[in-house]
């Protein structure tokens, strides 16, 4: 048990450490320090572009999101009083970038027809296509499956509204707390608690017969 | 069913209730970490007993990681190419102009957007001030300065100088010639519209120095025509050669060309030192150089060559004052003071043109006493 109280104590200073850190580095940033932003991109862009990827599922909306997001954050950061993390800063920033890329391709649904070229089959490469997936690759019809559930995944994914959809991956893909979730979307843990509810049920009813 | 998920005390009493009223509680067992440590017992202890809960979590699990398999992770490529397009995108912010940063610090868009009235009595007022304001810093500073005299010499002028026959937009032309140019006062111009149409050096055949007639276009056109040693026709041609790009470089170097018979006036070799300096034309700037040649005193004039011969643009004319302080040196005229040997002697290490650093040599050792250098 000491041993035990002795590491939190040291994951605790450790984070402290970091938090320090991570403050000074804004704190240069706010003061025109163009390497301390970048070296705050290098710490969180990984995790932004994957929320980016995996809401829009276009590698080029993606990036949209991405450099919107970091450049309102740039712009901005003189606003920033260190009343939150960072983190949560930026990615409240990043939410809201995509939450409007989302809606906006809600309202033009030519949008959402798949981006990439059609195969020789006729039959539009889907998500499985773009993973080495390298036992897939070697099983034709598992492969042949895998893009079946993949587009219906997709298409199912598609029916929930913007704010659904950002709430299922924060929550599943990014493993935030709806708490937290809240904090970023700018509203109660309640609401965010019955659109990860209602996303469950949509998903559910259009995946119901695929499983 | 939302109300459900919303209230935390119902699961503890709930123990009863059908499976459907237990969904919303699969849900967030199955998200993780969503339940208090009491909610969390009572679903698992309903679990335990409850195929049909038990089944449906079961078909929550498979759903989330059903979807969790299609989720997608960036690879490197992508993230190094956002990367560089956000470097690229902060540079071009960066350099935008400081003048658009300053107007955003001044007028932030937070701060118009909801005051419209506000935002349109400041552009209004930007664009009156520039309106007035523009026009009196790009006109000339000397150009008020030599206007003709008050207005009360425009109502002797029009009503003692006869019509010369040409008039504009209804207006009778002014004529002031020879003899009554002297003691005339010239009729008030208004010289923000007034132009010169042209000066010409008239010879007098023979007989004394050549007479100068200057016609400025205005509202009502002028003649002048005099000796260039009339006050009235000194005035004019400096007023021309003094404004700059408001006249044609054509009628600058007409103005240099009759002013050049009055190089020692201490005006006109103001006005001749401040066209070198100052001439945005080159063949201007050069031919005042050489108007110059030889004006008196000379030390006025040897700066104004020195200056030239460091400071100016153009090749020509920097050979061109180089030259002039060559002549100098053989007349004598130039001193071997210590700031004129320095910049030959800078020129000569220097200056980008052979011929200037081989002249400033010469020079330096016709002044002599001769010296290591």
């Amino acid at each position: 048990m000491g041993i035990s109280v002795a590491l939190d104590g040291d994951a605790r200073q450790a984070a402290a450490a970091r938090l320090a850190e991570e403050q000074g580095l804004v704190r240069k940033a706010q003061a025109g320090d163009r390497l301390a932003f970048e070296e705050l991109v290098r710490r969180y862009d990984r995790d932004v572009l994957r929320l980016a990827l995996n809401l829009v599922h276009r590698p080029e909306d993606a990036r949209d999101i991405y450099q919107e997001g970091f450049l309102r954050a740039y712009r901005n950061l003189h606003r920033f009083r260190f009343e939150c993390s960072f983190y949560t800063w930026l990615y409240r920033i990043v939410t809201n970038v995509a939450l409007d890329h989302l809606r906006r391709r809600t309202t033009r649904r030519e949008e959402q027809a798949p981006a990439l070229p059609e195969q020789d089959g006729g039959v539009p490469p889907d998500f499985f296509d773009r993973q080495p997936e390298l036992s897939a690759r070697a099983n034709p019809e598992k492969q042949l499956l895998g893009q079946e559930l993949g587009r219906h995944i997709e298409e199912a994914m598609k029916r929930l509204s913007p704010r659904e959809r950002m709430v299922f991956e924060l929550k599943h893909h990014q493993g935030l707390r709806l708490r937290a979730i809240g904090d970023l979307l700018g509203t109660s843990e309640d609401t965010v608690k019955n659109s990860l509810f209602r996303a469950t049920r949509k998903l559910r009813a259009s995946l119901g017969s695929v499983r | 069913m939302d109300a459900n998920l919303n209230d935390r005390n119902l699961v503890n009493n709930m123990t009863s209730e059908p499976c459907a009223a237990w969904e919303p509680f699969l849900v967030l067992f199955a998200a993780g970490d969503e339940l208090d440590p009491a909610e969390y017992a009572s679903v698992s202890a309903h679990l335990a007993q409850c195929s049909t809960c038990a089944a449906a979590l079961d078909r929550e699990e498979q759903l989330i990681s059903l979807v969790a398999a299609e989720h997608a992770e960036p690879d490197a490529a992508l993230l190094a190419g956002c990367r560089a397009g956000l470097q690229d995108a902060l540079d071009r912010g960066e350099e935008r102009g400081w003048l658009s940063r300053l107007l955003g610090e001044l007028f932030p868009a937070s701060w118009l957007t909801p005051r419209p009235a506000w935002s349109a009595a400041v552009l209004l007022l930007i664009g009156f001030s520039v309106g007035v304001l523009g026009p009196r810093f790009l006109r000339h500073p000397q150009s008020p300065s030599l206007a003709p005299n008050s207005d009360t010499s425009a109502s002797n002028a029009s009503s003692t100088d006869a019509p010369s026959g040409t008039s504009s937009a209804g207006a009778s032309a002014v004529n002031i010639s020879d003899s009554s140019a002297a003691s005339s006062p010239l009729p008030a111009l208004d010289w923000r519209s007034a132009d010169v149409a042209g000066i010409n050096l008239v010879d007098s055949g023979g007989s004394g120095d050549p007479s100068v007639e200057l016609q400025m276009r205005s509202q009502r056109p002028v003649t002048v025509k005099g000796a260039v040693d009339d006050d009235n026709v000194k005035r004019l041609l400096l007023g021309v050669l003094g404004g700059g790009e408001r006249f044609c470089p054509d009628v600058r170097l007409s103005a240099v060309d009759c002013l050049r018979a009055r190089k020692n006036d201490p005006d006109v070799r103001a006005a001749l030192c401040h066209a070198v300096r100052t001439d945005r034309n080159p063949a201007v700037r050069l031919k005042a150089l050489e108007a110059l040649d030889g004006a008196e005193p000379q030390g006025i004039v040897r700066q104004t060559l020195l200056d030239a011969l460091v400071d100016d643009s153009n090749p020509g004319v920097r050979v061109e004052a180089m030259n002039s302080l060559r002549d100098m040196t053989d007349r004598g005229q130039l001193g071997s003071d210590d700031h004129t040997l320095s910049v030959l002697r800078e020129r000569m290490h220097k200056d980008p043109n052979a011929y200037i650093r081989l002249q400033s040599a010469e020079v330096i050792r016709d002044l002599g006493p001769r010296e290591k250098f």
